[in-house]
């Protein structure tokens, strides 16, 4: 069976592309005069919102005292940017792996605008990264293995994206509009935001579309089984957040015991699930996740 | 077997509700019992039971392959 996307589409997602498509082409910057890099960012402020550093909510915040926290708060942000640049180069992969392919004719317009901007937010991101951190966190990856049905390949490779996109969308807001912040860290997260809002709204509407394909023809047991994958998938990108080499870099001691204790504190999973709010209701909305519970621990 | 690695398959056992016990020359990669969603925590797992700081740039992936290889080379 040939499939794809081309035959999933609808006139309403024909016109969201062109939009768009236009809007990609008005909103057209060049990154690489577009930013104020400064030599430096000093070290005794925060580099991200308090509320976004890992701790937040818990005792374990007084126990680091300010000092640790601002530092962690610097390599978390290193991290966080550092998940982006690989985030990027896998979904990169994927669509151009599917650009001018059969059965991807009718958003491949939209798949050069997608993959152009992508590649800019990788140097952004990776620049942030090197000129004030020295280095990017490295990532450990086991290849993903494929779904082997091609609909449901398809699938998973956008929900993937969608969900990537939507929780680093979550950071870049808080931080693009957090005054406290400097105003490098908030222009890359502000800029970030501004083309992820079009790569958001594609996504939603592929994922539901491609969805409804291929929830018609597999059985309960195949869709339960998709619905508990992208759960992990949220679960596992949430717990991203957490790495033992940014404890070490920080000064925290035990690294592993520090993030032991945090993933298990209940108190964590109020400002998880705040990252995850708007897909995790998508997801529902579409009936693609039926129980919304996370397991996250 | 040490006691670090029964506790490393407990945790494969406890996510896997179908199986009672592993081999430990069964492949856990190939055979999907560990999968790219679960293999940072099971480093990680490793390294904090063995006390070994394990570098994820420098992993070997043939030392997670099997209980036997975990044991001979972290316990
Ligand atoms: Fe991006
Ligand atoms: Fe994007």
């Amino acid at each position: 069976m040939r499939s794809a996307v081309d035959n999933a589409v609808t006139e309403r997602f024909k016109e969201l592309l062109d939009r768009l498509g236009e809007k990609s082409v008005e909103d057209y910057y060049n990154p690489y005069k577009m930013f104020d890099w400064v030599d430096s960012i000093p070290e005794d402020v925060y580099w991200m919102s308090e509320d976004l550093i890992s701790p937040y909510g818990t005792e374990l915040v007084d126990e680091l005292g300010v000092e640790t926290m601002m530092r962690l708060s610097k390599w978390e942000s290193i991290n966080f940017y550092s998940m982006n640049v690989h985030g990027i180069r896998e979904l990169l992969i994927e669509v151009v792996n599917r650009i001018h392919m059969p059965g991807f004719e009718i958003p491949s317009d939209f798949f050069h605008h997608f993959i152009g901007e992508e590649n800019e937010h990788m140097w952004f991101f990776a620049e942030f990264c090197r000129r004030y951190g020295g280095k990017i966190y490295p990532t450990v990856k086991l290849e993903l293995g494929s779904a082997g049905d091609a609909d449901v390949e398809n699938f998973l490779v956008f929900a993937r994206i969608l969900l990537f996109e939507e929780i680093v969308d979550f950071y870049n807001m808080r931080m693009g509009e957090d005054r406290s912040l400097h105003e490098t860290i908030r222009q890359v997260n502000r800029i970030h935001h501004q083309d992820e809002s079009r790569h958001i709204a594609f996504g939603r509407e592929l994922v539901a579309l491609l969805y409804k394909r291929i929830a018609g023809r597999l059985d309960e047991t195949e869709l339960r089984g998709i619905e508990d994958y992208l759960k992990r998938y949220v679960a596992f990108s949430l717990r991203a957040f957490y790495n033992p080499a940014v404890y070490r870099d920080a000064g925290v001691e035990d690294p592993m015991g520090f993030r032991s204790r945090l993933l298990a504190d209940e108190r964590r999973r109020a400002p998880e699930l705040k990252v995850v709010r708007k897909p995790m209701s998508f997801l529902t909305k579409n009936g693609i996740i039926t129980d919304p519970t996370l397991s996250i621990n | 077997m040490s006691t670090a690695i029964n506790e490393v398959k407990e945790w494969i056992l406890a996510k896997h509700a179908e199986l009672t016990d592993i081999d430990p020359h069964l492949d856990l990669i190939e055979n999907r019992l560990i999968d790219s969603l679960s293999f940072v925590e099971f480093v990680f797992l490793v390294s904090q039971l063995s006390g070994v700081e394990i570098n994820v740039d420098t992993i070997e992936l043939d030392d997670f392959r099997t209980l036997h290889n975990i044991e001979k080379r972290y316990f």
